[in-house]
Protein backbone atom coordinates (compact mmCIF):
# COMPACT_ATOMS: atom_id res chain seq x y z
CA UNK A 1 0.00 0.00 0.00
CA UNK A 2 2.89 2.22 0.48
CA UNK A 3 4.35 1.77 -2.96
CA UNK A 4 0.70 2.71 -4.11
CA UNK A 5 0.88 5.74 -2.25
CA UNK A 6 4.16 6.90 -3.54
CA UNK A 7 2.09 6.41 -7.03
CA UNK A 8 4.15 2.89 -7.86
CA UNK A 9 1.56 1.60 -11.01
CA UNK A 10 3.09 -2.07 -10.17
CA UNK A 11 2.32 -1.59 -6.63
CA UNK A 12 -0.97 -0.67 -7.95
CA UNK A 13 -1.75 -3.55 -10.54
CA UNK A 14 -0.84 -5.67 -7.83
CA UNK A 15 -3.45 -4.53 -5.60
CA UNK A 16 -5.98 -4.81 -8.61
CA UNK A 17 -4.95 -8.24 -8.81
CA UNK A 18 -5.56 -8.98 -5.47
CA UNK A 19 -8.97 -7.66 -4.76
CA UNK A 20 -10.75 -6.73 -8.03
CA UNK A 21 -12.62 -9.91 -7.98
CA UNK A 22 -13.68 -9.67 -4.83
CA UNK A 23 -14.71 -5.47 -5.69
CA UNK A 24 -16.60 -6.67 -9.32
CA UNK A 25 -17.96 -9.00 -7.63
CA UNK A 26 -19.78 -6.94 -5.03
CA UNK A 27 -20.35 -3.94 -7.54
CA UNK A 28 -22.15 -6.71 -9.98
CA UNK A 29 -24.52 -7.62 -7.21
CA UNK A 30 -25.39 -4.13 -6.69
CA UNK A 31 -25.71 -3.06 -10.25
CA UNK A 32 -26.73 -6.70 -11.59
CA UNK A 33 -25.12 -6.11 -14.99
CA UNK A 34 -21.27 -6.44 -16.24
CA UNK A 35 -21.14 -2.89 -18.08
CA UNK A 36 -22.37 -1.20 -14.82
CA UNK A 37 -19.97 -3.03 -12.19
CA UNK A 38 -17.64 -2.33 -14.78
CA UNK A 39 -18.19 1.66 -14.53
CA UNK A 40 -18.33 1.31 -10.84
CA UNK A 41 -15.27 -0.72 -10.10
CA UNK A 42 -12.93 1.46 -12.82
CA UNK A 43 -14.26 5.04 -11.18
CA UNK A 44 -13.66 2.93 -7.53
CA UNK A 45 -9.93 2.24 -8.05
CA UNK A 46 -9.02 5.43 -10.13
CA UNK A 47 -10.38 6.55 -6.44
CA UNK A 48 -8.30 4.17 -4.80
CA UNK A 49 -5.37 5.17 -6.65
CA UNK A 50 -5.60 9.09 -6.29
CA UNK A 51 -6.07 8.72 -2.53
CA UNK A 52 -4.22 6.02 -1.58
CA UNK A 53 -2.82 8.29 1.02
CA UNK A 54 -6.17 8.44 2.51
CA UNK A 55 -5.67 5.17 3.87
CA UNK A 56 -4.77 4.54 7.37
CA UNK A 57 -4.42 1.02 9.10
CA UNK A 58 -5.76 1.57 11.76
CA UNK A 59 -9.43 1.95 10.07
CA UNK A 60 -9.58 -1.87 9.22
CA UNK A 61 -8.25 -3.44 6.10
CA UNK A 62 -7.03 -2.15 2.63
CA UNK A 63 -9.69 -4.74 1.48
CA UNK A 64 -12.81 -3.28 3.44
CA UNK A 65 -11.04 0.14 2.85
CA UNK A 66 -11.43 -0.14 -1.30
CA UNK A 67 -14.94 -2.42 -1.01
CA UNK A 68 -16.26 0.84 0.65
CA UNK A 69 -15.56 3.09 -1.93
CA UNK A 70 -17.19 0.18 -4.55
CA UNK A 71 -19.83 0.56 -2.22
CA UNK A 72 -20.31 4.23 -2.06
CA UNK A 73 -19.91 4.81 -6.11
CA UNK A 74 -22.33 1.47 -6.55
CA UNK A 75 -24.74 3.74 -4.59
CA UNK A 76 -24.19 6.81 -6.58
CA UNK A 77 -24.71 4.62 -9.38
CA UNK A 78 -27.91 3.63 -8.21
CA UNK A 79 -29.14 6.78 -7.27
CA UNK A 80 -28.15 8.87 -10.13
CA UNK A 81 -29.38 6.12 -12.75
CA UNK A 82 -32.46 4.59 -11.06
CA UNK A 83 -31.31 1.39 -12.10
CA UNK A 84 -31.94 -1.03 -9.15
CA UNK A 85 -35.22 -2.44 -10.40
CA UNK A 86 -33.74 -3.67 -13.26
CA UNK A 87 -30.71 -4.68 -11.09
CA UNK A 88 -32.79 -6.63 -8.87
CA UNK A 89 -34.37 -9.00 -11.88
CA UNK A 90 -31.41 -9.24 -13.63
CA UNK A 91 -29.63 -10.31 -9.90
CA UNK A 92 -31.97 -13.63 -9.21
CA UNK A 93 -31.86 -14.36 -13.10
CA UNK A 94 -28.36 -14.76 -12.86
CA UNK A 95 -26.49 -18.09 -11.90
CA UNK A 96 -23.46 -17.43 -9.20
CA UNK A 97 -20.21 -18.32 -11.07
CA UNK A 98 -17.30 -19.09 -9.41
CA UNK A 99 -13.75 -19.33 -11.02
CA UNK A 100 -11.26 -21.06 -8.44
CA UNK A 101 -7.92 -18.99 -8.59
CA UNK A 102 -4.81 -19.98 -6.71
CA UNK A 103 -5.66 -22.80 -3.59
CA UNK A 104 -4.30 -20.79 -0.77
CA UNK A 105 -5.77 -17.56 -1.47
CA UNK A 106 -9.20 -19.57 -2.41
CA UNK A 107 -9.14 -21.49 1.16
CA UNK A 108 -9.12 -18.00 2.89
CA UNK A 109 -11.46 -16.52 0.72
CA UNK A 110 -13.89 -19.75 1.47
CA UNK A 111 -13.49 -20.51 4.78
CA UNK A 112 -14.53 -16.55 5.39
CA UNK A 113 -17.35 -16.56 3.18
CA UNK A 114 -18.58 -20.18 4.58
CA UNK A 115 -18.83 -17.88 7.58
CA UNK A 116 -20.80 -15.09 6.39
CA UNK A 117 -22.96 -17.44 5.00
CA UNK A 118 -23.65 -18.76 7.91
CA UNK A 119 -24.07 -16.21 10.15
CA UNK A 120 -26.56 -14.59 7.69
CA UNK A 121 -28.22 -17.84 7.45
CA UNK A 122 -29.29 -17.28 11.37
CA UNK A 123 -31.07 -14.01 10.32
CA UNK A 124 -34.58 -14.37 9.77
CA UNK A 125 -35.67 -13.40 6.37
CA UNK A 126 -37.40 -10.09 6.62
CA UNK A 127 -34.19 -8.91 8.95
CA UNK A 128 -31.88 -10.31 6.43
CA UNK A 129 -34.11 -8.79 3.22
CA UNK A 130 -33.97 -4.85 5.08
CA UNK A 131 -30.02 -5.40 5.53
CA UNK A 132 -29.58 -6.28 1.83
CA UNK A 133 -32.24 -3.82 0.68
CA UNK A 134 -30.12 -0.92 2.21
CA UNK A 135 -27.01 -2.39 2.11
CA UNK A 136 -26.93 -3.77 -1.87
CA UNK A 137 -29.90 -1.33 -3.52
CA UNK A 138 -29.06 1.67 -1.59
CA UNK A 139 -32.85 2.63 -0.28
CA UNK A 140 -33.18 4.86 2.79
CA UNK A 141 -34.76 3.40 5.91
CA UNK A 142 -37.68 5.73 4.53
CA UNK A 143 -38.08 4.00 1.25
CA UNK A 144 -37.85 0.68 2.59
CA UNK A 145 -40.91 1.26 4.74
CA UNK A 146 -42.45 2.86 1.87
CA UNK A 147 -42.12 -0.22 -0.10
CA UNK A 148 -42.31 -3.37 2.26
CA UNK A 149 -45.59 -1.45 4.12
CA UNK A 150 -43.86 -1.35 7.24
CA UNK A 151 -44.09 1.50 9.79
CA UNK A 152 -40.24 3.39 9.52
CA UNK A 153 -39.67 2.05 13.80
CA UNK A 154 -39.87 -1.52 12.52
CA UNK A 155 -37.39 -1.13 9.70
CA UNK A 156 -34.89 0.63 12.56
CA UNK A 157 -35.67 -2.22 14.83
CA UNK A 158 -35.08 -4.85 12.03
CA UNK A 159 -32.06 -3.33 11.46
CA UNK A 160 -30.85 -3.63 14.79
CA UNK A 161 -31.37 -7.11 15.18
CA UNK A 162 -29.94 -8.27 11.82
CA UNK A 163 -26.62 -6.28 12.66
CA UNK A 164 -26.66 -7.37 16.34
CA UNK A 165 -27.32 -11.26 15.03
CA UNK A 166 -24.38 -11.24 12.97
CA UNK A 167 -22.31 -9.73 15.80
CA UNK A 168 -23.46 -12.58 18.41
CA UNK A 169 -22.77 -15.09 15.50
CA UNK A 170 -19.24 -14.41 15.43
CA UNK A 171 -18.89 -13.58 19.87
CA UNK A 172 -20.38 -16.94 20.06
CA UNK A 173 -17.36 -18.49 18.19
CA UNK A 174 -14.86 -16.37 19.29
CA UNK A 175 -13.72 -15.39 16.02
CA UNK A 176 -13.05 -12.27 14.61
CA UNK A 177 -15.26 -10.21 12.37
CA UNK A 178 -13.37 -10.42 8.88
CA UNK A 179 -11.94 -7.18 7.63
CA UNK B 1 -35.91 16.60 12.04
CA UNK B 2 -35.50 16.32 15.64
CA UNK B 3 -31.85 17.46 17.14
CA UNK B 4 -29.53 14.87 17.40
CA UNK B 5 -28.85 13.26 20.70
CA UNK B 6 -27.58 10.24 22.44
CA UNK B 7 -31.08 8.78 22.04
CA UNK B 8 -31.50 9.42 18.84
CA UNK B 9 -27.62 8.52 17.76
CA UNK B 10 -29.06 5.34 18.79
CA UNK B 11 -31.69 5.03 17.11
CA UNK B 12 -30.36 5.81 13.64
CA UNK B 13 -26.94 4.27 13.94
CA UNK B 14 -27.89 0.70 12.40
CA UNK B 15 -29.83 2.37 9.17
CA UNK B 16 -26.11 5.12 9.65
CA UNK B 17 -23.59 1.99 8.89
CA UNK B 18 -25.97 -0.02 6.27
CA UNK B 19 -25.84 3.63 4.67
CA UNK B 20 -29.49 3.85 4.88
CA UNK B 21 -29.68 7.45 5.45
CA UNK B 22 -31.83 10.07 4.31
CA UNK B 23 -29.06 12.94 3.56
CA UNK B 24 -30.02 15.15 5.70
CA UNK B 25 -30.34 12.64 8.33
CA UNK B 26 -26.98 11.34 7.11
CA UNK B 27 -25.28 14.98 7.58
CA UNK B 28 -26.93 15.49 10.83
CA UNK B 29 -25.59 11.76 12.18
CA UNK B 30 -21.74 12.99 10.82
CA UNK B 31 -21.95 16.27 12.66
CA UNK B 32 -22.82 14.59 15.88
CA UNK B 33 -19.98 12.04 15.00
CA UNK B 34 -17.49 14.46 15.09
CA UNK B 35 -18.50 16.20 17.65
CA UNK B 36 -18.60 13.17 20.07
CA UNK B 37 -15.55 11.13 18.85
CA UNK B 38 -15.74 8.53 21.50
CA UNK B 39 -18.56 7.00 19.31
CA UNK B 40 -16.23 6.83 16.42
CA UNK B 41 -14.96 3.40 17.82
CA UNK B 42 -18.65 1.75 17.91
CA UNK B 43 -19.39 3.23 14.50
CA UNK B 44 -16.28 1.64 13.21
CA UNK B 45 -17.09 -1.79 14.49
CA UNK B 46 -20.49 -1.60 13.76
CA UNK B 47 -19.72 -0.78 9.81
CA UNK B 48 -17.22 -3.63 10.33
CA UNK B 49 -20.66 -5.84 10.36
CA UNK B 50 -22.52 -4.19 7.85
CA UNK B 51 -19.53 -4.70 5.91
CA UNK B 52 -19.99 -8.93 6.15
CA UNK B 53 -22.57 -8.55 3.48
CA UNK B 54 -19.74 -7.97 1.03
CA UNK B 55 -17.95 -11.17 1.39
CA UNK B 56 -21.42 -13.05 1.06
CA UNK B 57 -21.81 -12.01 -2.41
CA UNK B 58 -21.26 -14.59 -5.28
CA UNK B 59 -18.00 -14.63 -7.13
CA UNK B 60 -18.22 -12.75 -10.67
CA UNK B 61 -14.74 -12.62 -12.50
CA UNK B 62 -14.39 -9.00 -13.92
CA UNK B 63 -13.24 -8.55 -17.72
CA UNK B 64 -9.05 -8.33 -18.26
CA UNK B 65 -10.42 -5.36 -20.85
CA UNK B 66 -11.33 -3.56 -17.40
CA UNK B 67 -7.70 -4.14 -15.64
CA UNK B 68 -6.46 -3.15 -19.38
CA UNK B 69 -8.97 0.65 -18.57
CA UNK B 70 -7.81 0.73 -15.09
CA UNK B 71 -4.15 0.94 -15.65
CA UNK B 72 -4.56 2.69 -18.72
CA UNK B 73 -5.26 5.60 -16.26
CA UNK B 74 -3.08 4.89 -13.82
CA UNK B 75 -0.15 5.09 -16.08
CA UNK B 76 -1.04 7.40 -17.73
CA UNK B 77 -1.19 9.05 -14.59
CA UNK B 78 2.02 8.22 -12.66
CA UNK B 79 4.42 9.50 -15.86
CA UNK B 80 3.19 12.59 -16.10
CA UNK B 81 6.55 13.74 -13.61
CA UNK B 82 8.20 13.05 -17.01
CA UNK B 83 6.19 15.87 -19.16
CA UNK B 84 7.97 18.33 -16.79
CA UNK B 85 11.19 16.42 -17.15
CA UNK B 86 10.60 17.25 -21.49
CA UNK B 87 9.36 20.67 -20.53
CA UNK B 88 13.00 21.34 -18.30
CA UNK B 89 14.79 19.49 -21.33
CA UNK B 90 12.82 21.90 -23.97
CA UNK B 91 14.28 25.26 -22.01
CA UNK B 92 17.30 23.50 -21.82
CA UNK B 93 17.32 23.49 -25.52
CA UNK B 94 16.30 26.92 -26.45
CA UNK B 95 18.88 28.17 -23.98
CA UNK B 96 21.92 26.23 -25.18
CA UNK B 97 21.42 26.08 -28.65
CA UNK B 98 20.59 22.63 -30.46
CA UNK B 99 24.44 21.96 -31.52
CA UNK B 100 26.24 22.45 -28.03
CA UNK B 101 23.09 20.43 -26.44
CA UNK B 102 23.98 17.52 -29.35
CA UNK B 103 27.80 17.80 -28.57
CA UNK B 104 27.55 17.52 -25.12
CA UNK B 105 24.89 14.84 -25.11
CA UNK B 106 26.84 12.63 -27.31
CA UNK B 107 30.18 12.72 -24.70
CA UNK B 108 27.77 11.65 -21.90
CA UNK B 109 26.50 9.08 -24.01
CA UNK B 110 30.02 7.53 -24.58
CA UNK B 111 31.00 8.05 -21.02
CA UNK B 112 27.50 6.10 -19.71
CA UNK B 113 28.15 3.35 -22.01
CA UNK B 114 31.62 2.40 -20.93
CA UNK B 115 31.09 2.61 -16.99
CA UNK B 116 27.65 0.44 -17.85
CA UNK B 117 29.94 -1.96 -19.68
CA UNK B 118 32.24 -1.86 -17.01
CA UNK B 119 29.36 -2.52 -14.62
CA UNK B 120 27.89 -5.65 -16.27
CA UNK B 121 31.25 -6.80 -16.18
CA UNK B 122 31.38 -7.06 -12.62
CA UNK B 123 28.11 -8.31 -12.22
CA UNK B 124 28.49 -11.18 -14.34
CA UNK B 125 31.39 -12.09 -12.59
CA UNK B 126 29.69 -11.88 -9.34
CA UNK B 127 26.47 -14.02 -10.55
CA UNK B 128 28.91 -16.62 -11.65
CA UNK B 129 30.18 -16.60 -7.78
CA UNK B 130 26.92 -17.28 -6.84
CA UNK B 131 25.46 -19.89 -9.21
CA UNK B 132 28.88 -22.00 -7.50
CA UNK B 133 28.46 -21.60 -4.37
CA UNK B 134 24.39 -22.69 -4.75
CA UNK B 135 25.49 -25.63 -6.91
CA UNK B 136 27.63 -26.66 -4.27
CA UNK B 137 25.40 -26.47 -1.63
CA UNK B 138 22.40 -28.56 -3.18
CA UNK B 139 20.23 -29.37 0.33
CA UNK B 140 20.86 -25.36 1.86
CA UNK B 141 17.95 -24.53 3.65
CA UNK B 142 15.40 -21.81 1.62
CA UNK B 143 14.41 -18.64 2.45
CA UNK B 144 10.50 -17.87 1.50
CA UNK B 145 9.18 -14.59 2.12
CA UNK B 146 6.02 -14.07 3.47
CA UNK B 147 3.69 -10.92 2.62
CA UNK B 148 0.20 -9.81 3.18
CA UNK B 149 -1.36 -7.28 5.46
CA UNK B 150 1.56 -7.20 8.46
CA UNK B 151 4.05 -5.78 5.77
CA UNK B 152 1.89 -3.14 5.15
CA UNK B 153 2.10 -2.49 9.26
CA UNK B 154 6.12 -3.17 8.98
CA UNK B 155 6.35 -6.33 9.84
CA UNK B 156 8.93 -8.51 8.17
CA UNK B 157 8.65 -12.75 7.93
CA UNK B 158 10.05 -15.50 6.48
CA UNK B 159 10.07 -18.98 6.37
CA UNK B 160 12.98 -21.23 6.69
CA UNK B 161 12.75 -24.61 5.41
CA UNK B 162 15.33 -26.92 6.70
CA UNK B 163 16.47 -30.20 6.27
CA UNK B 164 13.95 -32.58 5.94
CA UNK B 165 10.06 -31.39 6.70
CA UNK B 166 11.01 -29.31 9.38
CA UNK B 167 10.72 -25.27 9.08
CA UNK B 168 11.05 -22.24 11.46
CA UNK B 169 8.92 -18.96 10.66
CA UNK B 170 11.03 -15.74 11.61
CA UNK B 171 8.92 -12.73 12.27
CA UNK B 172 10.52 -9.40 12.82
CA UNK B 173 8.47 -6.46 13.60
CA UNK B 174 5.18 -7.81 13.92
CA UNK B 175 2.77 -5.75 16.40
CA UNK B 176 1.96 -7.36 19.74
CA UNK B 177 -1.41 -9.72 19.51
CA UNK B 178 -4.65 -7.68 20.68
CA UNK B 179 -5.86 -8.72 24.24
CA UNK B 180 -6.92 -12.38 24.04
CA UNK B 181 -5.60 -13.04 20.88
CA UNK B 182 -2.47 -14.53 19.74
CA UNK B 183 -0.59 -15.34 16.51
CA UNK B 184 -1.22 -19.07 15.00
CA UNK B 185 0.68 -20.58 11.83
CA UNK B 186 -1.29 -21.89 9.30
CA UNK B 187 0.09 -24.75 6.39
CA UNK B 188 -2.05 -24.85 3.19
CA UNK B 189 -2.28 -27.86 1.51
CA UNK B 190 -5.16 -27.91 -1.42
CA UNK B 191 -7.93 -26.71 0.57
CA UNK B 192 -7.22 -27.65 3.96
CA UNK B 193 -5.37 -25.10 6.26
CA UNK B 194 -3.92 -26.99 8.70
CA UNK B 195 -3.33 -25.41 12.52
CA UNK B 196 0.76 -25.59 12.87
CA UNK B 197 1.78 -23.63 16.10
CA UNK B 198 1.06 -20.48 17.78
CA UNK B 199 3.14 -17.39 18.72
CA UNK B 200 3.78 -14.14 20.72
CA UNK B 201 6.52 -11.64 19.42
CA UNK B 202 8.36 -10.80 21.84
CA UNK B 203 10.96 -7.96 21.30
CA UNK B 204 12.46 -7.42 17.62
CA UNK B 205 12.02 -10.74 16.55
CA UNK B 206 10.60 -14.04 16.98
CA UNK B 207 11.25 -17.93 15.42
CA UNK B 208 8.30 -20.18 15.61
CA UNK B 209 8.66 -24.06 14.81
CA UNK B 210 6.29 -24.88 11.69
CA UNK B 211 4.25 -27.97 13.28
CA UNK B 212 3.04 -29.39 10.28
CA UNK B 213 5.32 -30.53 7.34
CA UNK B 214 5.67 -27.72 4.69
CA UNK B 215 6.70 -30.03 1.97
CA UNK B 216 4.24 -30.24 -0.88
CA UNK B 217 2.56 -27.50 0.94
CA UNK B 218 0.57 -24.73 -1.19
CA UNK B 219 1.21 -22.33 1.60
CA UNK B 220 1.84 -21.03 5.02
CA UNK B 221 0.07 -18.23 6.45
CA UNK B 222 -0.24 -16.50 9.59
CA UNK B 223 -3.46 -15.27 11.32
CA UNK B 224 -4.68 -13.50 14.44
CA UNK B 225 -7.04 -15.89 16.64
CA UNK B 226 -8.17 -16.29 19.98
CA UNK B 227 -5.84 -17.43 22.45
CA UNK B 228 -5.17 -21.05 22.43
CA UNK B 229 -5.69 -21.06 19.17
CA UNK B 230 -8.35 -22.06 16.50
CA UNK B 231 -9.22 -25.21 14.23
CA UNK B 232 -9.83 -23.18 11.11
CA UNK B 233 -8.67 -19.71 10.46
CA UNK B 234 -11.44 -17.14 11.40
CA UNK B 235 -9.47 -13.93 10.53
CA UNK B 236 -7.87 -12.35 7.15
CA UNK B 237 -4.15 -13.75 6.79
CA UNK B 238 -1.62 -11.02 8.11
CA UNK B 239 1.39 -13.03 6.02
CA UNK B 240 1.30 -15.58 3.49
CA UNK B 241 4.26 -17.63 1.54
CA UNK B 242 3.54 -19.49 -1.71
CA UNK B 243 5.60 -22.92 -1.04
CA UNK B 244 5.08 -24.27 -3.93
CA UNK B 245 6.85 -22.51 -7.19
Amino acid sequence: MGLVEVGDPEAFAALYDRHGRMAYSLAYRMMGEKQEAEDVVQEAFIKVWRSAGGYRVGRGSVRTWILSIVRNRGIDHIRSHATRGRMQDKVEASAPTFEPSEAFAETWKNTQQEHVREALNTLPHEQLKILELSYFSGYTHVEIAERLELPLGTVKGRMRLGLQKLRDYYQARGAAVPR
Amino acid sequence: MNGMDQERFEDLKDAYVLGALPEEERLEFEQYLVAHPDLQAEIEELSTIAGLLAFSVPEQEPSPELRRRIMATVEGEAVQPRTSRRSWLAGLWEAVGPRDLALAGAAILVIGLFSWSMLLQGEVRDLQGRVQSLQSQPQGPQMIALAGAGTEQGARAELVTLEGDRAVLVAENMPPAPEGKTYQIWVIKGDTPQPSGLFEPKGDSVAAVVENPVEGADAVAVTIEPEGGSKKPTTDPMLVGKVKA
